[in-house]
């Protein structure tokens, strides 16, 4: 090895060294900041909260047994919404790739249903659904089945014409290109999708929750706005944050598995 | 012997602006054995005469017979060699040169000793379970050619299969193709813009119009067949027949741009 090459590789290790550093450091200069803000009273602290007041909720919630179940629930209702939206989003993309003309009819009603802001519908599946876990699935569903159809479509109908001709000069029928080339082609496509339906399940279900719920991370957002207990507020917001980042972790890990394979 | 024959085929295009006639009473037989180029200046319906060859489309009026039998019905033994290699990045090369068999899903194990073998033949035997994105643009269009080879092919279609390809791998590529298809003693159709790589890989060449394709002219290549495609680029005769097909390509053109200035 080269001096030169030596010297490159040690400045490119102290500066990921000084990257996690000052992340972390960012992250400790942050708590610190609004822990003195409140502790000096420069802010309310009742308006902003604090770092170690936010503990005190999370470790109370935690005695009474009902962190975990808040938890629980808004994280069942997320990834279930973001399984079930992925899952049939990518199933109608099938469909319409299948059916053209299918296609062509379901085209503008797919457009508005897209910028329609979901959330408008909100009260329509309260009524229709009650109050409770399908109604709020159904939220996250809505929120990312749609944009998972758009994409998943697109990206079917940019696959290489040419690989198609082979495939059809080998006498392969239409399930076999589906499933032999414009499903394996866009597996990179679906991981982008996941991506973005981990942001969007999360909307849809804390939107639900606000809407209607008696449990949930959004429930106790909601709950401690009305009672001012802006503790609470902050408190269930952070974990929200620590979920949907872990949430966010998983899948960038599966996307490195198969990126590999799909060089 | 015919193998394959073209009669009067016809082919166009709908659309709602217009009816774009695409192929024109096509006709041109091919023998069992014979290196036959179709060349033409570009936008002559080389895709859709590919498409027509391989049966995925059938022709509005006129017939393509394979051995007598019509190419657009099923089990048309006719393999396609597309422009770029198209090997799928997430099939190792042993399932991608397999993909036919599994798409009919008989003969696999006969299938799979054949690929083998002819992978190991043909300098590819270390890489089977390599990826495609691991080998040289080279060794794929080997790949691509084996792909081919293990469905049994009556006749190879060439898509350009050299287009895609740096001017020196190009001419390497050439020599393999040429030597593997004579080696495995097949039946191929070349469809390409290169007037050089035509006269230099084959033995008759078919010389087609501007669109509406149809034939202009049929040139038999008198080349000593035993030279490679490199050597014959040096032989006496290479630069007569260049130049016959020059000129054809280009009166052909002439002719439309006056026929478009008589219109004006």
């Amino acid at each position: 090895m080269s001096n030169a090459h030596r010297n490159y590789l040690k400045k490119s290790k102290i500066r990921t060294i000084i990257t996690h550093i000052l992340r972390i450091g960012l992250l400790i200069a942050m708590i610190a900041g609004w822990e003195l803000i409140a502790h000096y009273k420069i802010v309310d602290p009742f308006i902003i909260s604090s770092p170690s007041r936010m503990v005190k909720v999370i470790v109370t919630l935690q005695q009474s047994g009902e962190l975990f179940n808040h938890i629980k629930a808004s994280f069942i209702e997320t990834v279930a919404g973001f399984l079930i939206a992925t899952a049939v989003g990518t199933l109608f993309a099938i469909i319409l790739w299948w059916n053209t003309l299918l296609k062509d009819i379901m085209e503008p009603y797919i457009i508005t249903l897209n910028s329609l802001p979901k959330i408008a519908l909100g009260p329509i599946i309260i009524v229709w659904m009650g109050i409770g876990k399908p109604a709020i699935i159904f939220m996250a569903v809505l929120i990312c089945v749609i944009i998972t159809i758009i994409s998943m479509l697109s990206g079917f109908m940019t696959v290489d014409k040419e690989k198609i001709m082979l495939l059809r000069s080998m006498h392969a029928n239409k399930f076999q290109i589906m499933t032999k080339l414009i499903f394996p082609a866009n597996i990179p496509n679906l991981i982008s999708v996941l991506k973005i339906n981990v942001g969007l399940s999360w909307v849809g279900s804390i939107m639900g929750e606000y809407l209607s719920s008696r449990e949930g991370l959004g429930y106790l957002i909601v709950y401690g706005s009305q009672v001012f207990q802006l503790d609470l507020v902050m408190a269930s917001t952070v974990i929200l944050c620590v979920l949907a980042g872990g949430m966010y972790a998983i899948v960038s890990i599966l996307e490195k598995i198969i990126r590999k394979k799909f060089r | 012997m015919t193998l394959l024959e073209l009669k009067k085929v016809n082919f166009s295009y709908h659309s709602k602006e217009a009816e774009t006639v695409a192929i024109k009473d096509l006709s041109f037989t091919v023998n069992t054995g014979e290196f036959v180029g179709i060349i033409g200046p570009s936008g002559c319906g080389k895709t859709t005469l590919l498409n027509l060859l391989a049966g995925i489309y059938a022709p509005a009026s006129g017939e393509i017979l394979l051995r007598g039998k019509k190419v657009s019905e099923a089990d048309s033994k006719i393999g396609l060699m597309p422009q770029r290699d198209q090997l799928f990045p997430w099939r190792n090369i042993e399932s991608n040169i397999l993909l036919g068999p599994e798409l009919s899903g008989k003969k696999k194990k006969q299938s799979r000793e054949y690929a083998h073998y002819l992978l190991s033949k043909y300098g590819l035997g270390d890489f089977i379970k390599k990826y495609p994105s691991e080998l040289s643009g080279g060794m794929r269009q080997r790949a691509a050619l084996i792909r081919t080879l293990v469905l049994h092919p009556d006749i190879l279609l060439l898509d350009e299969p050299f287009s895609a390809l740096d001017f020196q791998t190009r001419i390497n590529v050439c020599n393999d193709v040429y030597s593997i298809i004579k080696q495995e003693k097949k039946t191929a159709i070349l469809v390409s813009h290169d007037i050089s790589e035509c006269i230099s890989l084959c033995d008759k060449i078919i010389v087609l119009s501007k669109r509406p394709a149809t034939v202009i002219s049929e040139i038999n290549v008198n080349l000593d067949s035993n030279l490679s495609p490199l050597q014959k680029r040096e032989c006496k005769n290479f630069s007569e027949y260049f130049k016959t097909i020059w000129k054809l390509l280009e009166d052909k053109n002439e002719q439309c741009t006056s026929e478009l200035s008589q219109k004006k």
